[in-house]
């Protein structure tokens, strides 16, 4: 909607939030028994469901086997109901193929795939409902998934996405953000050494503002960190004691 | 056990209802319990058996997350639903997200709980707050920008309503609440947890939002504590009986009845409310056809500019044409190649022009080549009358339309109530009247008011509302009244409102601040402030030399010699404005707001408070004042620079002397003060450096030019006593000189210490092609004017000179003048290093720092080097205060710091950054030209006042010399050397006449015949025999005033011969100076005979006794004469004014260019 502030004088976006706070994180681990693993993620009202089967056999052609390392095959699909008009989407599309070569990129990453050789870890991604910050709500869910699973993986894979406006960074951008027209960087952190697991922007962003952009990018991506800390020690609490009890 | 059925109950509807709406609002009321929900939960778990136990443990869980969530965060998330409509038409249900929490912080300064409240506080000492509703924000804006109103509260709920009509109410808004002038805050009620409303099924929008202002006014005055009652002004009556009686300390009042109660004597918004609640209720359809075709929607309009499609760029409606010819010149981003469009795009016809008003920024269509009209370039015989025949048109330009408005710029107009014959009805119900704008540009605005009978024939400031495209003429409402048409007071308030200079008195809060002082209790020098300060009252002999009867000497000089003899040193003292002056002060922020003294040929509004202008900051003879100084010392023989200090001063002038009289000393015609012996060999020290600098600049190519004028001598009542002609001395140069030099080093420092965050000056070349009727019109007379380089032009226009007759010269250098561009403040950030040329002065930086008593820019130049001064002494500590920088010392400077760092100290060092400074700029060159426009326009209004009480046919002032200096299809456009008049002869009238010239003396009258015209001359042939006129031909003219009721009046001038008048009033002789400076003279003793004549002859109005300081005499009177011998001055070879085609005209303006 044209004309509405994105950041008021006061600090406040349209929202609500002030510049640098989350929206609301709530997560839920192992919602599904059948797969190896799975978590279901809402960021705000970004909803995603991650499901990662492996790590197994290859399967398909046999020929694509890694002889030191496990295949990590990503699938980013958006439900028909998932944006305010209903959509058909096909699978094969070019934003859900480049979505999945991203995801691909960012766990081959973090997942420590030398400890399975010649096997093959299957992540599904599908959002439920999308408001905004797509990808790093499916690189959380999907972290989340994958420690569900038990693969084991060097660090938290944590993702956001922050946008500028009025020489300010916002954290973790919502929909009509997105979409007002500013220009938003995605960063997925490994957040205990620092290190970036992919970094994508497609818009136009002056060169000075750059390295205020990548530290409250990483400022967030710490903060996402905690959360998801928190929700994988909160899980294994639930889990011991209800085998206990 | 309630507790814990309590928390059961809670749980359930988290589990049942996914509404987690329901959830926050039992928990909303319960302030800060969470910890007692948290103990229960866990108790509660003990307690029950298995089979509950897992599903109140999973709600148990969340319950515990949302209150480690509230407690952590301190924030709730709801949810918006919205219905809105996607660009396909399609309707869609989007929800947002919506985060409350509590720490919404007040502004208020009677705070008690804490808030985080900085910036702008709400004051204590009012007897209530207003919090005004969202409909009431939407259509009474105007109201609540009266400043009389204080204790404002804005809601978000209102400020986001306002958005939706419109981005320009919407930055008033926020200009609004950022002025400190201004007693209103921003309260984000719909992000404070408490005072939040969701919306309820089937609520209208207005009522919501009614509700969540009455919301967040309840929680305003339990905020406070019960301590200020809270009144909330709203139109809806529902509201008012609803709410009024729900919340004692909260009162619910409509508009109207506030207003009577409470602001009972404020008659400016009682005016205002009549007729903007009149103006709402006459909106209804006027009628269904479509007078014009609907504008373009902003999304289609975006893409066409993008595409070439649509040109973009402001509207400027033709002055004499007005009703059918505008003009778009378009942005620098147009596409078409195909068209050459720097001619401009004409618009032409009411319809094309499709509800655009002059200054709009609008989108035009290119019409097909073949529809294409061409500029009629005659004289148009009457104003604002549409010419059937399209004679006179020269080749076909590029003409459009308008499809649609991508901004609105109106602003306050001033308009006349015609007056009405007794055949209209006599109804007191509200009637709707066409008002016809002051200025010609604009159309007729509808008003509707009660009191059409009352205003008619007055001058009224109205506001447009809208057009529609139903109506022929755009609605308004009216402001106020200013008063009868034609009375001085009402004509000069229209001058100002016409060019949006408001010059309110300085208000008490302000004075305030200021220091006093009073003959009992005067200002002294502070001592700490004298420790900081370099003083130089003992070491040098200061001096001021200024126009006499000068009250605010912003400037002062001092010379010595120094090292035996080898080294001079030049000093320059300005008036340490910003030590009073601090920034964001209230005197800071309405000096911001008028960014210049204002000079009206009648009277002066001054920039600062007088105790500031007139006492403090002036530096007065005799008395301890504060200064910023320029000190350089210079080699005696060569005169080369070889250092410079800038810094704060504390200094004692000597002597105050005045032009004459320093002229006189130097001479020799006057004897030296008692005593002294070091006045007058600093005073020709003081020259002969100044010639020195003055060479060196003309060899650079200068254009700068002396002026001549007429001083008005004060008696001690402030009266003009006696007019005496001022010859062109030596030692205007002189001051002249020294301040540019000053202004020139300032520039440089400052540019040097803040690369792209110094505001400076600068004078673009002219274009070439607009010295074209200049070079034409020299070549006629046998000239070569070169035009290439501003050194080519200076030289050539010396050389153009006619042995017989000078008035040659002058009008040459007057086209030159035409052809200048104006002069202009910027940012050194906005610009490349080789636009910051100031063409006129010859130098390569140049910015304004001599008189910051009348200027605003000069005011930001001092913080700008008192910053760079800081940034010095801090970068460099062990460089002494008084030890003089050296020139070459960047390099040292450089070597230490590493240079990352020194650019972000620099950038966080600086007063200003860029953009905010070319804000600034922008603003203080907008009002610089209404403050010549307004100069303009009082002059001239002066002038028709001269001549309105003299007749014309019998009174010799009225028949006057002309000289012609351009020839138009049907007329001539002559120049009044004598008054200083430009305008047009009619060689043609409006009933197809020619003038014919009898033969033997000359004499004119009109006949039928034709007019013929050539290049440079014209020729009338009628019975009488042909009469030709060329240019530079001096004829005889009559001067009349052509009175208008609803415009200004404008004088009137009729050829009554063809030869000059014989007499005294014929060109004066030409020849060196002292020849010029006789005619001169003469001329004036002429005009103050004629002044005293007038003074006795005219009623002079009567004063109200504030305007009495303003005035110097009586209008109309000398000072107004004055201005006309100031266009005199542009006679004399030796004088161009380059800021500008026309100058600013006084006397102090003079001296800093």
């Amino acid at each position: 909607m044209a004309g509405l502030e994105l950041l008021s004088d006061q600090g406040y976006r349209l929202d609500g939030r002030k510049a640098t706070e989350l929206r609301k994180f709530q997560a839920r681990m192992g919602p599904f028994a059948q797969a190896d693993g799975s978590a279901y993620l809402e960021q705000g009202n970004t909803k995603a469901l991650a499901v990662v089967y492996g790590p197994h056999e290859m399967r398909g052609s046999r020929s694509r086997a890694l002889h030191d390392r496990a295949v990590i095959n990503c699938q980013y699909s958006m439900a028909t109901f998932s944006t305010a008009e209903r959509k058909r989407r096909p699978h094969g599309d070019r934003k859900s193929t480049e979505m999945s070569l991203h995801l691909k990129q960012t766990f081959e990453a973090a997942v420590m795939t030398q400890l399975y050789p010649r096997s093959q870890i299957d992540i599904y991604v599908k959002i439920l409902q999308s408001d905004g910050g797509n990808y790093s709500v499916c690189v959380n869910a999907a972290t989340l998934a994958v420690i569900d699973a038990g693969i084991p993986m060097r660090d938290y894979v944590c993702a956001c996405t922050v946008g500028f406006v009025d020489e300010t960074p916002l954290a973790d951008l919502c929909y009509a953000e997105e979409s007002g027209g500013v220009s938003s960087l995605a960063l997925a952190l490994l957040p205990r050494g620092g290190q970036i697991a992919l970094l994508q922007m497609d818009a136009r962003l002056h060169q000075d503002h750059l390295e205020t952009l990548m530290e409250a990018a990483m400022t967030a991506c710490k903060g996402v960190s905690k959360v998801l800390d928190e929700v994988v020690r909160q899980h294994l609490r639930e889990a011991s004691m209800l085998t206990r009890e | 056990m309630r507790g814990v059925i309590g928390v059961n109950r809670v749980c359930f509807a988290l589990i049942t209802d996914k509404k987690t709406r329901l959830y926050e609002q039992k928990s909303l009321s319960l302030n800060g319990v969470w910890t007692q929900w948290e103990e229960i939960a866990l108790t509660s778990r003990r307690h029950d058996d298995s089979r509950h136990a897992g599903f109140r443990f999973a709600a148990l869980r969340i319950v515990y997350k949302r209150a480690n969530r509230f407690r952590r965060v301190g924030m709730i998330k709801t949810e918006k639903v919205l219905h809105l409509r996607s660009c396909r038409g399609r309707r869609v249900r989007v929800v947002r997200e919506h985060y409350l929490r509590e720490g919404v912080p007040c502004f208020s300064s009677l705070c008690q709980a804490g808030c985080a409240n900085d910036g702008k506080l709400l004051p204590a000492d009012l007897t209530h707050y207003l919090v005004p509703d969202a409909q009431v924000v939407l259509s009474f804006l105007e109201i609540l920008e009266l400043r009389e109103l204080r204790g404002l509260v804005f809601t978000q709920t209102a400020a986001q309503a306002l958005q939706s009509k419109g981005r320009r109410y919407y930055s008033r808004l926020r200009s609004l609440l950022r002025d400190r002038r201004h007693d209103c805050v921003l309260f984000a009620n719909e992000f404070q947890a408490y005072s939040y409303c969701p919306r309820e099924k089937g609520e209208t929008q207005e009522s919501w939002q009614t509700r969540c202002v009455y919301s967040a006014a309840v929680w305003y005055f339990n905020h406070l504590a019960g301590m200020m009652n809270v009144v909330m002004i709203t139109e809806d009556e529902d509201a008012v009986a609803r709410y009024s009686s729900l919340n004692s300390g909260v009162y619910v009042v409509s508009v109207q009845d506030y207003l009577q109660n409470f602001w009972p004597e404020l008659q400016a918004a009682h005016d205002l409310y009549g007729s903007i609640s009149q103006a709402l209720q006459e909106k209804e359809a006027e009628g269904s056809q479509k007078e014009y075709s609907e504008h373009l929607p902003a999304e289609i309009l975006e893409a066409g500019i993008k595409s070439g499609r649509y040109l973009q760029g402001s509207l400027a409606v033709s002055k004499h044409r007005a009703q059918s010819e505008a003009f778009l010149t378009p942005g620098s981003s147009s596409k078409s190649a195909a068209t050459d469009l720097s001619g401009g795009v004409l618009v032409h016809g009411g319809r094309n022009r499709n509800r655009a008003v002059h200054g709009d920024a609008v989108a035009v269509e290119l019409l097909p080549p073949s529809e294409w009209r061409g500029k009629v370039t005659a004289l148009t015989e009457g104003q604002g009358e549409e010419k059937g025949g399209e004679d006179g048109e020269r080749k076909p330009m590029p003409t459009g339309r308008v499809v649609g408005i991508l901004q609105r710029n109106w602003r306050d107009y001033v308009v006349t109530f015609p007056s009405r014959d007794g055949s209209q009805s006599q109804s007191r119900s509200s009637q709707r009247i066409l008002a016809v704008p002051w200025d010609r540009r604009i159309p007729k605005i509808r008003i509707s008011t009660q009191q059409a009978d009352a205003l008619q024939d007055h001058r009224v400031v109205v506001r447009i509302d809208s057009w529609e495209s139903t109506s022929l003429y755009p609605n308004g409402h009216s402001v106020r009244v200013l008063g009868r048409a034609g009375e001085l007071e009402t004509e000069v308030q229209t001058i100002l409102v016409e060019n949006c200079i408001h010059v309110p008195p300085f208000s008490d809060a302000q004075l305030r601040e200021l220091p006093v002082s009073s003959p009992e209790r005067p200002w002294t020098v502070a001592p700490e402030e004298a420790g900081r300060r370099r003083d130089l009252r003992r070491s040098h002999l200061v001096f001021s030399i200024d126009p006499a009867g000068c009250e605010d000497v912003d400037d002062a000089l001092s010379v010595r010699s120094l090292d035996g003899g080898r080294l001079l040193e030049l000093g320059v003292h300005i008036a340490d404005v910003s030590h009073f002056v601090a920034e964001g002060s209230l005197t800071d922020l309405e000096a911001r707001s008028r960014a210049t003294t204002y000079y009206l040929a009648d009277r002066r509004y001054d920039m600062l408070p007088p105790v500031l202008s007139g006492d403090l900051c002036s530096l007065l003879g005799g008395v301890n004042r504060y200064a910023m100084s320029v000190i350089w010392e210079l080699d005696a023989e060569s005169l080369a620079v070889r250092s410079v200090w800038f810094g704060r001063s504390l200094i004692r002038s000597s002597y105050q002397l005045s032009y004459e009289e320093a002229q006189a000393l130097l001479e020799g015609r006057a004897p030296p003060p008692e005593g002294d012996t070091q006045l007058v060999p600093a005073l020709e020290t003081l020259t002969r450096v100044a010639r020195h600098l003055r060479a060196q600049r003309d060899r650079g190519g200068a254009l700068e030019l002396e002026g001549v004028e007429v001083r008005a001598q004060l008696d001690q009542h402030r009266n003009i006593s006696a007019l005496v002609p001022r010859q062109p001395l030596e030692v205007h140069e002189t001051v002249a000189e020294c301040m540019i030099q000053a202004n020139h080093w300032v520039a440089r420092k400052v540019q040097e210490a803040f690369p792209s965050q110094a505001l400076l000056r600068r004078h673009p070349p002219p274009r070439q092609e607009l010295f074209g009727p200049l070079v034409d019109t020299a070549r006629a007379r046998g000239f070569t004017i070169t035009t290439s380089t501003n050194k080519a032009l200076a030289e050539s226009l010396d050389r153009a000179v006619d042995p017989r007759d000078p008035l040659v010269n002058r009008m040459l250098r007057m086209m030159a003048t035409q052809a200048m561009s104006q002069a202009l403040y910027f940012s050194s950030g906005s610009e490349s290093l080789d636009q910051f040329y100031h063409y006129g002065l010859a130098l390569d930086r140049y910015t304004h720092f001599t008189s910051p008593i009348r200027r605003y820019a000069d005011v930001v130049v001092h913080r700008l080097l008192s910053a760079a001064l800081e940034l010095d002494r801090d970068q460099a500590p062990d460089l002494d205060q008084d030890k003089a920088l050296e020139l070459d010392r960047d390099q040292d400077l450089d070597q230490g710091s590493p240079k990352l760092d020194r650019r972000a100290l620099v950038r966080a060092r600086a007063p200003a950054s860029n953009k905010e400074l070319e804000e600034t700029a922008h603003h203080i060159n907008s009002k610089n030209r209404a403050a010549q426009r307004a100069q303009q326009l009082s002059t001239s209004l002066f002038q028709c006042l001269y001549f309105r009480d003299r007749d014309p046919l019998t009174d010799p002032h009225c028949v006057a010399d002309a000289v012609v200096y351009a020839i138009r299809d049907n007329g001539l456009l002559v120049f009044v050397p004598e008054y200083g008049v430009k305008g047009a002869v009619y060689l043609r009238n409006r009933e197809g006449q020619v003038v014919a010239a009898a033969a033997a003396d000359g004499r004119c009258e009109w006949q039928s015949g034709t007019v013929r015209r050539y290049a440079d001359h014209i020729t009338t042939t009628s019975s009488c025999g042909c009469c030709t006129f060329s240019l530079f031909d001096h004829v005889t003219v009559r001067i009349s005033v052509l009175p208008s009721s609803c415009h200004a009046n404008t004088l009137n001038l009729e050829l009554i011969s063809s030869r000059p008048p014989p007499g005294p009033g014929g060109p004066p002789p030409a020849g060196p100076p002292p020849g010029r400076g006789q005619a001169a003279r003469q001329v004036v003793q002429e005009v103050v005979r004629l002044a005293e004549e007038a003074q006795q002859g005219a009623p002079s109005p009567p004063l109200p006794p504030e305007e009495r300081p303003f005035l110097q005499s009586p209008p109309p009177n000398l000072h107004s004469l004055l201005e006309e011998i100031r266009e005199l001055a542009l006679l004399d070879p030796a004088l161009l004014d380059l800021d500008g085609p026309r100058g600013q005209r006084s006397a102090q303006a003079q001296r800093a260019t």
